[in-house]
């Protein structure tokens, strides 16, 4: 299968290989081949494959993406290419067969129900009944039903514990933030958290916080017990009984 | 904050009929989108029956601010999120009733997002598998949750996001307008910030095109309809197996402080309230 490999220092870092799906390349931790690099934006490029063959597209990244020292906006790449995206070289491998298109991949792995369908109540509670058992057996279902709270530890804010209600809290001074910060020089925004299906994902605003000492350029999932760190404010954020 | 705004509607490469729906109304910063279901013609009409409920409820509030409030609603909503909820309940009894009165228009349903700003409040209120985002400090933030069967495996543990995404339940809705004499909606409001970008979208879109990919091309793309046209044509590319359906929503920033004059020029290329382009 064709694959990219990230080398810095003539080292390789991680290798990718590029299948049906885009690879997106980025500082966030997010992009199939994060480059944690302050030269590079958060989506800084992506490769995929289209009619056969593998191209690279720059996302308007600010210091822009290189094949074989040229500055491109989109390109087809060839076996043994370097591509130069801020200190980092990305080798591209195209040895292998092509991936199959999106759609037909897709559609081979599982025969999809194609209309959308709403359950009526009773269908949808056994279905919901029967998950339930399955979760619990996998003693997922439990850690589910806790409530998530972020804990100040340290700082200036207006309450000592918040408890995360919406999909969205803000953190930072600006009189709309679930957790206001105080202090004269406080970002209006300085870090978001953002509940999805599987957890609550801590991302940057102004500043870009720390977690458990490192620090995360892009949204990260929050385990129970984690330690924030932003704006001079210690927030532990766990799930209450 | 200024606003534009701008929204693209498409069959996809699949499908023969557009069941999606959407509408701007830019003098109230009012944004909706529905994806209908049912056979024939069915979902179209769901879909825009949909749509039309909300934003006539909603553009009465000024003629008629006293409205009864429908379903569940928190005591420190603002009025356009009481407002924006009741809507979507009416939506759907309106959906429901239709469906009973017309024999052949039985089991037509559609998803509803909307989203309806004031200043710098953002009222969202939610039913079904579209969805809305917010593109902010470069992370995009999902405001709205799925109401999918797969989707709320995913919330009790018992899928991952990776195993949702190859499951063939994806279609399956737990919520729907019109399939229920009543229902739950989501609503909540957020807090907007000069540069936030807001995106609604039918699961056409975020079914074939990943996250990081609709972040790049909303952070590279400054113009909404441009935008909305690009990511699209992305799912397009993808094979479009469903309808798709974006609406792009820009805050910027009010150039009312001192370098507004230098500014003046870039104004100039807007439309009447700022806005561009959406039907």
């Amino acid at each position: 299968m064709p694959k990219l490999s990230l080398m810095f220092d003539n080292k390789i870092v991680k290798e990718v290989s590029v299948g049906s799906r885009p690879v997106t390349i980025g500082r966030a931790p997010d992009n199939d081949l994060p480059v944690d690099n302050l030269a590079v934006s958060n989506y800084h490029a992506k490769v995929y494959y289209e009619a056969g063959r593998m191209v690279i597209e720059d996302l308007n990244s600010l210091n822009g993406t290189f094949v074989n020292d040229l500055r491109i906006e989109r390109s087809t790449l060839h076996d043994g290419d370097n591509v130069h995206i801020g200190k980092h070289t990305i080798k591209v491998d195209t040895s292998g067969d092509a991936p199959l298109p999106w759609q037909t991949g897709r559609k081979a792995a599982a025969p999809r129900i194609n209309e959308t369908m709403v359950l009526d109540t009773k269908e949808r509670r056994q279905m919901l009944q029967q998950a339930a058992a399955m979760g619990e057996s996998m003693q997922f279902a439990s850690t589910r039903m806790k409530v998530p709270t972020l804990v100040v530890l340290g700082g200036k804010s207006d309450q000592k514990e918040y408890v995360l209600t919406n999909k969205l809290t803000v953190i930072g001074k600006s009189a709309m933030a679930t957790i206001r910060l105080k202090g004269w020089f406080k970002p209006q925004m300085a870090a978001q958290i953002n509940q999805r299906d599987d957890g609550y994902y801590l991302g940057p605003g102004d500043k870009v916080p720390t977690v458990n000492g490192t620090p995360i350029p892009g949204p990260v999932r929050l385990n129970n017990g984690d330690m924030i760190e932003v704006s001079g404010v210690k927030l532990n954020f766990i799930f209450r009984e | 904050m200024r606003i534009v705004s701008g929204g693209v509607t498409d069959v996809g490469r699949v499908r023969t009929n557009n069941e999606d729906c959407f509408r701007i109304v830019a003098p109230l910063n009012l944004f909706v989108l529905a994806d209908g279901m049912g056979g024939e013609a069915h979902g179209e009409i769901a879909s825009a029956l949909a749509v039309e409920t909300v934003m006539k409820h909603c553009l009465d509030a000024e003629t008629n601010p006293a409205a009864r409030v429908l379903g569940k609603v928190e005591p420190n909503w603002s009025a356009n999120t009481k407002r924006l909820s009741t809507a979507v309940h009416l939506a759907n009894r309106s959906i429901f009733k239709s469906a009973q009165e017309h024999m052949e228009q039985h089991g037509m349903g559609a998803t509803l997002t909307a989203a309806w700003i004031d200043g710098t409040k953002l009222s969202i209120a939610h039913v079904g598998d579209s969805r809305a985002y917010l593109l902010r400090g470069g992370n995009l933030l999902q405001l709205t949750r799925d109401h999918s069967l797969v989707a709320e495996q995913v919330r009790r543990g018992i899928l991952t996001i990776a195993e949702a995404e190859e499951s063939e339940m994806q279609s399956v809705l737990l919520r729907a307008l019109g399939a229920q004499p009543e229902i739950e909606v989501d609503a909540e409001e957020h807090t907007l910030f000069p540069r936030d970008v807001l995106l609604l979208c039918s699961d056409g879109l975020t079914r074939v095109v990943t996250e990081p990919e609709i972040a790049g091309v909303l952070q590279a793309e400054p113009d909404p309809v441009r935008g909305a046209e690009e990511l699209v044509a992305l799912a397009n590319e993808r094979g479009g197996p469903d309808n798709i359906t974006v609406v792009v929503v820009r805050l910027l920033k009010d150039s009312k402080g001192w370098f507004s004059w230098l500014r003046r020029g870039e104004r100039k290329n807007l439309g009447a309230n700022g806005n561009a382009g959406g039907n």
